[in-house]
């Protein structure tokens, strides 16, 4: 891929690996760092992704929550699970600056775990197929299916809850 | 209930999601299908799922715009065209710091006690500047608090 298609595609991208990032670091400006960070690195070594190993979208995603998981162990590094780490939802500030007419669907989300935030980021807000979750997350791909719905289902209940 | 009203039952719960994801093989599809037209609750919780996923697809959960990630190529293009007009510029001061050093040192006009005091003076400033130079390197990669975000 050619490094000038791969910048607009990054560009194109930034949006929705900052909502990812944000679900898992809890604030926008530290998801804003983390998502420069992953585009700074990626654009170092372009090399590092291959084309015919599938689309940059799900790569990208990868490389932006690897690093978040990095910031996350420089906050805690006691060797400490990383999914107990990021179960800090954005706070009222971060809810406010997010967006006044999806407030509520976030401060719904900001009530479940981190890994039920992330996976309903990655399917419902960036539209990734259960395959390239399972490749993100690094979980078999028939846990996607049953870990998406409960994650739904609690969200549907908090937005019930909150409504 | 017979066996496999169970196994439905048991099943849809789940299927209803990778339904909603296009994430079924047919027979899934039409087992789902099938189920939510006869069970209430499973076709609301169908519905329900499908105006989850619309709504948070429509949402707005990142307040960035594409400008923001824009600037961050630009930044690195800013860096780049910065460390070479440093390169350039210290490697122009270097030139003339050569041509000078040249010139006054075969200079017949300028007596030798004066070229030694002009050269412990500079001489002298160039040793300080790399002491203050290394000190601050050393300090640098030694520092444990220097990640520390106040």
């Amino acid at each position: 891929m050619k490094k000038s298609d791969m910048k607009q595609q990054l560009i194109q991208l930034g949006n929705g690996a900052h909502a990812l990032a944000t679900q898992m670091l809890g604030n926008t400006d530290d998801a804003a760092d983390a998502v420069h960070d992953a585009i700074v690195k990626v654009l170092k070594k372009p090399d590092a992704y291959n084309a015919n190993n599938g689309p940059l979208k799900p790569w990208f995603m990868r490389v932006v929550r690897n690093r978040c998981i990095d910031l996350i162990r420089r906050r805690r590094p006691d060797g400490a699970d990383v999914n107990e780490l990021c179960e800090s939802a954005p706070g009222p500030a971060g809810v406010l600056e997010i967006a006044q007419r999806d407030q509520a669907l976030q401060l719904a989300l900001s009530k479940l775990s981190s890994a039920q935030r992330q996976i309903i980021v990655l399917r419902d807000y960036l539209d990734l197929s259960y395959a390239e979750i399972a490749e993100i997350q690094e979980i078999a791909q028939g846990t996607v299916m049953s870990r998406l719905h409960r994650a739904r289902l609690a969200l549907k209940m908090e937005l019930n809850r909150h409504e | 209930m017979n066996n496999e009203d169970r196994l439905i039952d048991q099943h849809v719960g789940e299927l209803i999601s990778g339904f909603v994801d296009g994430e079924l093989t047919q027979q899934q599809r039409q087992l789902v299908s099938l189920h939510c037209e006869q069970c209430t609750q499973c076709g609301e919780n169908l519905e329900d799922m499908q105006a989850l996923r619309t709504r948070i697809g429509k949402a707005n959960l990142s307040e960035m715009g594409e400008d923001k990630w824009r600037e961050t190529m630009d930044e690195k293009g800013v860096q780049t065209s910065r460390s070479i007009g440093w390169l350039l510029f210290i490697a122009g001061m270097v030139a003339v710091a050569g041509v000078i050093l040249i010139t006054f040192l075969f200079n017949d006009e300028i007596g030798t006690g004066m070229k030694f005091i002009l050269a412990a003076v500079y001489g002298g400033l160039l040793v300080l500047l790399y002491s203050v130079l290394r000190q601050r390197m050393i300090e640098r990669k030694t520092d444990k608090y220097k990640d520390v975000e106040i």
